[in-house]
């Protein structure tokens, strides 16, 4: 099948080429041409089955789930475009292996010239509206990369930035508007979209839709008010110039508009749409062109002018003009591709492309001379040459359209105004380059460049000349076969002859001619020099406006975001509070809120006096936090307690238990903890600004009206009865087949161990992280050194304050009591553990308790006796107690796999135990060893980790003393021993 | 090609299947308690053991992701019971289409990042192989509950794993970012536990299957406090999910973290994101009364908002870490914006969306971490470019007089070869813009034009003023990410002179090669992706299959506990 | 008692956020234990308030929700004190690492005008 080939062969070769070596020029040229042709060739071969079938296509499932296919369809406007696409990319790379340099990397520039050309294929045999879009932004993405090949000119980077904005942008738009158009036409297959053409333009989207293909088309092809992007587009290798900006990409946009002329076109906003911008184009590229100093941007504009003119034909609305538009962008590819070519070779043999210095090159370079010559003058429509042609159709066009009369006067006007354009500029490039005074001040000595390097100019003037002399002949079939599709398969009657006598037309162009002839004689050489470099009358420079747009939305959204976006905590913290509660009251206003019939529990003074008491201490927590950080920490040891109580008289024994250990262990912890923040006194000037007032009513007001809420919220629900819970369940099994009488336990290690297991870990893996921080912990300055009491105390004093003695002695001294009392509780605390633990199934306690208490006896030990005689005498290695623990529990887990059980399943053996007889022995045992173990290791490695800083913060104080300062010191600050100790194992 | 690797897979371990679905759970649990045990002192046993179950973990995921893809009406829905209680009283594991397409996208980022951390940045802290296995294990873990309860203990160990990595190295910014996050994440942690405990109260159940069956017969004047317990809920997952106003935390964590940290976390606002659309396809979607109709607007409400503002964020920022961070937001944004249309074809797409967009920022970040390091090296320019950066549109160039672009004033016209290390990463960058910006070739533009042609309304539906909104905020936030990704790029890669070629390791570029390969794989699989993402979103938003099929479920009979083959109990 | 109760979450829940909107690390982490009271308490109660009903089973009995507290929700509620716990003690270091970095103690590492 060779319809697929079409596409592939052009990615395929960019692939091989990319993986070439760096400077092997001839081999990846030579490659890229012999593809190119190769392309050529197939697309060729395709003429006949196209020329009498109409459309050919090939067709393989892409998204079913949207029935969107992807189809290669090859028509003759299809075809067409595949030709001057392939034709031309092989012509191109032929030159290009000439025009660029030996020490070029090429093969990335052939890798990107083949990817870009098989995007340009895919674009036109594109055989629905997605695939379409799809391959145009391939295009925009290449010629981007493409324009940024010599990324290392600043008008290189800027150029292809441009560019991409431009028409990536403008894809974008047009995806919207291919997909509207989808739906108007109920499908995305072009043949259905270009036999509904009626449907749609009746579709009530039909403005919406125009309006965005049209956007996605003018940014394509430079159309006003999207022409600025070409100009900058001229930083790219002139090769591209000749590929991209004159034959094939700029061409996608009028391409887009006769791909879809039956379904959009014929419509007074179409008209005027399309009708206005290729008018103003038109004129704006010519007027433009003329003052341009630069070759490439002369032609860069000229090239926008022309495609303005296609634009303007193609929105007049007539099938003759359309078929006009056709055969000019036949014609314009061509010339224009050429004269790019030729600007290159001027501009590679003279080193330069400033026209004013560029002038009297005939006699240097005659044949490239001849040829550019030749191109300017088919540019310009000079007769036998195919310019000439199209050029006439489009003043026929001009001027026997019936429209509205003020269109109808000022339409050959403008015609025949940008036909003089038309005629100065390339008078500036035939004449102006090639005669006058010989050339001076030029770079290098100008002379012809290497023969092979003209053919490719030689082909396409040929070419010009050919379809001048004898259009029938030469080209007549094939602009038959191409603009068929376009006008709807009807075509209107017209012949391709030199002469059709002495007509409008032909008046208007000697007019344009004389007129041409008469500016450049009164400005001639001036042109381009200083003053006139710049196209005067034109209130707007696109290039700018664009970069002030751009910049304009960077500083806006800058602006913006500081108002919406926070990098501080506490309007966080806000949001969510304020979010939480809107959220919350919104869905109870929605049904109202109303209070349960539930039997009320009687209230008791107790209860009354309890919770007055902790709701007194939490309040003054929240008051005293901030000053007086211990005070806080008591009241809401207090607050705990509280809540300890309640859980206590509500039949939570657990609950209650397990608060107590954890509050003991978490106050120990903030002890720890305070010694490292910083003093605050009371009443700094922040105080009492207003601002800060004003935040803190704000917050006040957050939090009460919150609060509020959320006892709303458990009031109701407390009133309401209890639902038809799947508690029971738990209270029914926890004997017959969990094995426990504390349902409590059970769940905890039976019905929920999944959770469990989880709770594990996370404490697991927050001791871990906890210690992997600390390892890097830097104490802060002030607390590096001594205490303002012990900094006061006298110096020579022996007390230990001012000169701490080790531990060890501090043992025999004035600790010796509570060290000993210390040594006594361990054993104890152990076997409270044990009990406590043992007993967990069937009464309150359990691992978790367990592990908590005889935690706290080692830290009891650390209290008292320090850490270094502590480790000097034992080594625990909590991480390896996580570590078993964690192991235990899931070994426990997954043995129920071996029975054949899912995970975590339990089973209760009963072995016969001498002295102890026959015992049930719950597999869940095991797994409160897991817990056991983890939650021991885990307050351990917490606790120590913090606890050990002190001894840090103490060799830190050292070497502060030893005059170093105390950023150095705490890098001098070893790895606890703990570390080491994990670390070793 | 993929789906026949996982078939393979699937043969190979057919016995397990029953156990396999809680297997993503424990074999990290295993591999992280084992290396605790093992000790930081034996770096190499610890990578050869983390790389190993992150590898196991990656095949168990796409044998689940084989075995739940069956074609056909009824979805395959494999339901786990740990510790073997009936339903609805022990815990559920399910494992459906959604389940399996999540936990296969984290196992594949999990071992890229791994691979890639392997060179350097494991050794920027202690622990770091254990924890990172705990953060696979606790996000396959909510992937895979369905329970309450235990959702939130693993949404926990989740966290706290993360917590740990973004620490991981320590430092003055990770820590404050890690403050920052902590915090704001346990008030989450606070709402998300009042809102399981409203709806315990109301309901008195906890599996969700469970919930979605007794929703119906809850009492009007109950509803409204259910609601509210599905708010706070609801707050708390989209602060997760990286949901505009909630998400200021995550850009500072995002780019503070370590690279391969970062990849993990773009699976984090994901987790949200799952949890969000599970809970509101099983719980409100179906109640389609005022109230959820409101609250679907609000979510495609903030999730466009999201997006605005990630967009304009991104605008205004020029470091690449940040805007892969931005990326993650846009993503989120983009997913719960399109969650409230309730449109099966809408959300197949989207979630295709969440597979690519998910690889590309992963890649992203990694490649932030080589570009800059390379970067530093060249020129002393630091990483860290705030919102106080010079304008990045705004060429750091004047702009030249028009005309002057004369060639022997400027620059030789001779290309540079680019070193093949840049070019690699250059490829790869670009790869990530493709799909962020969404546009062809790549996974990015399918997954976008499927959503844009639903919610344009091509199966003829009426487009609804917020569609058009979302079609709107879409293209734009597309465009904005190209440009400002691509002028990104022009300022790392197209560095006229003094350019330092980076040396990278094999073993950096092996992840980032495997992304780009994953990301071309699911482009080029398109058509079958797609259509998997579709069926699952069908059986989401017709949760009757997933209710049934774990309702349906008994635990094991078994010898000490006959009265479980009995099943039910007091219901 | 309901109302007691209930009063006892709101004020708890309400000096807890106001401590965790505050500026200084110290009162958040003061706030975020006193807001996790609340929650634990707010859980605690959604089982059925009863006095002398431990669920420890006891021979006898009728194994129902009018004979025993809901021991649903004290295990859910025990999870969630040990998480509360880690969390907390993770938050304490960071918060002191934080200090020690920073050199004070704002939650913005930056002191007043951040």
């Amino acid at each position: 099948m060779e319809i697929p080939l079409v596409l592939l062969l052009p990615f395929a070769g960019s692939i091989v080429a990319a993986l070439l070596p760096t400077h092997a020029r001839s081999a990846a040229s030579g490659f890229a041409g012999i593809v190119a042709l190769a392309t050529t060739v197939l697309v060729v071969r395709l003429y006949p089955e196209v020329h009498a079938q109409g459309a050919i296509e090939w067709r393989q499932a892409w998204l079913p789930a949207l029935g969107v296919d992807f189809v290669v369809r090859l028509d003759g406007l299809a075809w067409m475009f595949s030709l001057l696409v392939a034709g031309i990319g092989c012509l191109v790379a032929f030159y290009a292996r000439y025009y660029m340099s030996p020490d070029d990397p090429v093969p990335r520039f052939f890798a990107f010239l083949l990817a870009f050309m098989g995007a340009m294929l895919g674009v036109v045999t594109a055989g629905n509206l997605i695939q379409l879009v799809f391959f145009w932004e391939v295009t925009s993405i290449f010629s981007f990369l493409l324009i940024g090949y010599w990324y290392h000119r600043r008008d290189a980077r800027r150029g292809a930035f441009m560019a991409l904005a431009v028409t990536g942008g403008g894809g974008l738009v047009l995806l919207v508007g291919m997909l509207l158009l989808g739906v108007a036409a109920g499908s995305y297959e072009l043949d259905v979209v270009l036999a509904r053409g009626a449907a749609i333009r009746e579709h009530a989207l039909y403005p919406v839709i125009l309006a965005l293909v049209l956007v996605g088309a003018f940014t394509k092809s430079a159309q006003f008010p999207f022409h600025f992007w070409l100009p900058r587009a001229m930083a790219a290798p002139t090769p591209v110039s000749a590929y991209l900006h004159s034959a094939t990409m700029v061409k996608a946009g009028v391409f887009l508009l006769m791909r879809l002329w039956p379904a959009l076109a014929g419509t007074e906003a179409w008209f005027v749409a399309v009708g206005g911008a290729g008018a103003a184009t038109l004129l704006l590229g010519a007027w433009c062109a003329m003052f341009q100093r630069d070759l490439k941007g002369l032609l860069a504009y000229s090239t926008i002018s022309h495609l303005g003119l296609i634009t303007l034909l193609l929105g007049l609305d007539s099938p003759l003009a359309a078929v006009a538009a056709v055969f000019h962008t036949m014609n314009h590819a061509t010339f224009k591709s050429s004269l790019f070519m030729a600007a290159g070779i001027i501009d590679h043999e003279t080193g330069t492309r400033d026209l004013t210095r560029l002038h009297g090159l005939f006699r240097a370079m005659p044949i490239t001379g001849a040829l550019a010559i030749v191109a300017s003058a088919a540019m310009a429509g000079v007769p036998l040459l195919n310019g000439f042609l199209s050029k006439e159709m489009f003043f026929a066009e001009a001027f026997y359209l019936d429209a509205h009369p003020v269109i109808q006067y000022a339409l050959p006007l403008i015609a025949t105004l940008a036909g003089t354009f038309a005629v100065v500029y390339a008078l500036r490039v035939a004449y102006g380059i090639f005669f006058g005074a010989a050339p001076d001040r030029l770079p290098h000595a100008p002379h012809e460049p290497v023969r092979w390097m003209r053919v490719p100019i030689e082909l396409l003037v040929f070419t010009c000349i050919a379809v001048g002399v004898a259009p029938a002949l030469v080209i007549g079939d094939l602009l038959a076969t191409a603009a068929r599709p376009v006008v709807g398969g009807q075509l209107p009657p017209y012949d391709l002859a030199l002469w059709h006598g002495f007509n409008a037309p032909l008046l208007m162009s000697m007019l344009a001619t004389v007129g041409g002839f008469l500016v450049y004689r009164s400005l001639g050489r001036r042109l381009g020099s200083a003053g006139l470099d710049v196209a005067p009358f034109l209130p707007i420079d696109g290039q700018r406006s664009f970069e002030r747009t751009v910049a304009g939305v960077d500083r806006a959204a800058r602006a913006l975001v500081r108002r919406i976006v926070t990098r501080r905590l506490q309007p966080q913290l806000a949001w969510m509070v304020v979010l939480a509660t809107a959220g919350a009251a919104l869905a109870v206003a929605q049904t109202g809120l109303v209070w349960g019939d539930r039997q009320r529990v009687a209230g008791t003074f107790a209860v009354a006096a309890l919770w007055s008491v902790g709701a007194t201490s939490a309040v003054a927590a929240a008051w005293l936090a901030k000053f007086h950080r211990f005070a806080a920490l008591v009241t809401l040891g207090v607050t705990g307690l509280m809540v300890c109580i309640t859980f206590v008289y509500f039949s939570a024994p657990d609950l209650a238990l397990t608060q107590l250990v954890v509050e003991c262990v978490t106050v120990v912890l903030f002890l720890l903890g305070l010694r490292w923040l910083p003093k605050r006194k009371l009443g700094d000037a922040s105080e009492r600004s207003p601002r800060t007032r004003l935040r803190r009513a704000r917050d006040l007001a957050v939090a009460i009206v919150a609060g509020a809420g959320l006892s709303t919220l458990s009031y109701a629900l407390l009133t309401r009865p209890a639902p038809h819970s799947i508690s029971p369940f738990f209270l029914d099994r926890a004997l017959p087949e969990g094995g426990g009488t504390n349902v409590i336990n059970v769940m905890l290690v039976d019905f929920r161990s999944f959770d469990t297991l989880g709770e594990i870990t996370v404490l697991g893996a927050a001791a871990l992280t906890v210690y992997a921080l600390l390892r890097r912990f830097r104490p802060p300055r002030e607390a590096v050194a001594l205490p303002a009491q012990q900094r006061l105390s006298l110096g020579e004093a022996a007390t230990d304050l001012v000169a701490p003695r080790e531990e060890a002695a501090a043992l025999t001294g004035y600790l010796k009591v509570p060290a000993v009392l210390a040594r006594l509780m361990l054993p104890l605390a152990v076997m409270v553990a044990v009990y406590l633990f043992l007993r967990g199934h069937n009464l309150p306690g359990g691992g978790f308790v367990a592990g908590l208490v005889v935690a706290i006896a080692f830290i009891m030990q650390y209290l008292v006796a320090g850490a270094s005689w502590i480790e000097a005498r034992l080594t625990l290695n909590p991480a390896r107690w996580i570590a078993v623990g964690l192991l235990v529990a899931v070994a426990t887990g997954a043995g129920a796999w071996v029975a054949g059980y899912p995970f975590l399943t339990t089973h209760t053996a009963h072995p016969e135990i001498p002295l102890l007889g026959r015992i049930a022995l719950p597999s869940a045992l095991f797994f409160d060893v897991g817990v056991f173990s983890v939650v021991t290791g885990s307050t351990l490695l917490v606790l120590l980790a913090l606890a050990h800083q002190s001894i840090r913060a103490r060799r830190a104080q050292a070497a502060a003393r030893d005059a170093a300062s105390p950023v150095a010191s705490t890098t001098a600050v070893a790895a606890l021993p703990l570390a080491v100790a994990a670390d070793r194992r | 090609m993929i789906a026949t690797l996982t078939a393979a897979v699937a043969d190979a371990v057919a016995p397990l299947m029953p156990h396999l679905v809680v297997a993503p759970v424990v074999i990290p649990l295993v591999a992280a308690a084992a290396l605790l045990a093992i000790g930081e002192g034996r770096r190499g046993l610890l990578v050869a053991g983390s790389l190993a179950a992150m590898a196991v973990t990656l095949a168990v995921a796409l044998a689940l992701l084989a075995w739940v893809d069956v074609r056909g009406a009824t979805p395959v829905i494999a339901v786990y019971l740990p510790a073997n209680w009936d339903v609805p009283f022990g815990i559920v594991l399910v494992a459906d289409r959604l389940s399996a397409l999540m936990l296969a996208i984290t196992a594949v980022v999990a071992v890229c990042a791994l691979v890639f951390a392997v060179a350097r940045w494991q050794r920027a802290g202690v622990y770091f192989h254990p924890l990172f296995q705990l953060q696979v294990m606790g996000i396959n873990g909510a992937f895979l509950t369905a329970d309450l309860f235990n959702l939130f203990v693993f949404v926990e160990v989740m966290l706290t794993a993360s917590y740990a990595l973004l620490l991981h190295g320590s430092g003055r910014a990770r820590v404050q970012a890690g403050l920052h996050y902590i915090a704001v994440n346990l008030v989450a942690s606070a709402l998300f536990l009042l809102g399981v405990a409203m709806i315990y109260g109301i309901a008195g159940t906890l599996g969700m299957a469970d919930v979605a069956q007794k929703l119906p017969a809850i009492p009007p004047h109950d509803r409204g406090l259910l609601y509210a317990g599905a708010a706070l809920l609801g707050v708390a997952l989209l602060a997760k999910a990286a949901v505009w106003p909630l998400n200021f935390w995550l850009v500072p964590a995002y780019s503070a973290a370590a690279a391969p940290v970062a990849a993990v976390f773009v699976l984090l606002t994901k987790v949200g994101f799952y949890a969000v659309l599970r809970l509101w396809t099983l719980f409100l979607a179906p109640q389609a009364d005022s109230t959820t109709r409101f609250g679907a607007d609000v979510l495609v409400l903030m999730g466009l908002a999201t997006v605005v503002v990630a967009a304009l964020t991104m605008i205004a920022s020029r470091n690449v870490r940040r805007l892969a961070a931005l990326a993650t937001m846009m993503s989120a944004g983009t997913l719960v914006a399109v969650l409230g249309f309730g449109s099966a074809e809408l959300l197949g797409g989207a979630l295709y969306y969440l597979l690519g967009s998910t690889l590309a920022v992963a890649t992203l970040f990694l490649l932030a971490d080589l570009i800059e390091r390379a970067r530093e090296k060249g020129t002393g320019a630091t990483a860290d470019e705030g919102l106080v950066a010079p304008p990045p549109f705004a060429f750091d160039e004047q702009p030249v007089a028009s005309g002057v672009n004369l060639d022997d004033e400027e620059a030789a016209l001779i290309g540079q070869p680019i070193p093949i290390a840049l070019a690699f990463l250059g490829l790869a960058f670009i790869v990530c813009v493709l799909l962020i910006a969404g546009l062809p070739p790549l996974a990015g533009f399918l997954a976008k034009f499927t959503m844009l042609a639903v919610l344009v309304g091509h199966d003829g539906a009426p487009t609804s003023s917020l569609g058009w909104a979302v079609v709107v905020v879409l293209i734009l936030s597309s465009l904005v990410a190209l440009l400002v990704l691509v002028r990104t790029g022009i300022r790392y890669f197209w560095v006229p002179q003094g350019r330092a070629v980076p040396h990278l390791a094999v073993i950096e570029c092996l992840p980032i090669g495997g992304l780009v390969a994953g990301v071309v794989c699911i482009t080029v699989a398109g058509g079958p992706i797609l259509r998997y993402t579709t069926a699952a979103a069908t059986h989401l938003l017709d949760p009757s299959a997933y209710v049934q099929a774990v309702a349906g479920t008994k635990a094991t009979p078994g010898p000490t506990q006959p009265s479980r083959a009995a099943g039910g109990g007091t219901r | 008692m309901e109302i007691v109760l209930s009063a006892a979450i709101g004020i708890l829940g309400a000096s807890g956020i106001w401590l965790v909107l505050r500026a200084r690390t110290f009162q958040v982490l003061m706030g975020l234990s006193l807001v996790s009271y609340a929650v634990n308490l707010f859980l605690f109660s959604m089982g059925s308030l009863s006095i002398g009903q431990e669920p420890i089973v006891t021979p006898g009995i009728p194994a129902d929700l009018a004979h025993y507290t809901d021991p649903m929700v004290q295990a859910l509620v025990l999870t969630a004190i040990v998480i509360g716990f880690a969390t907390t003690a993770l938050f304490l270091v960071v918060l002191l690492a934080l200090r020690g970095l920073a050199d004070n103690d704002h939650v913005d590492g930056k002191d007043e005008g951040a």
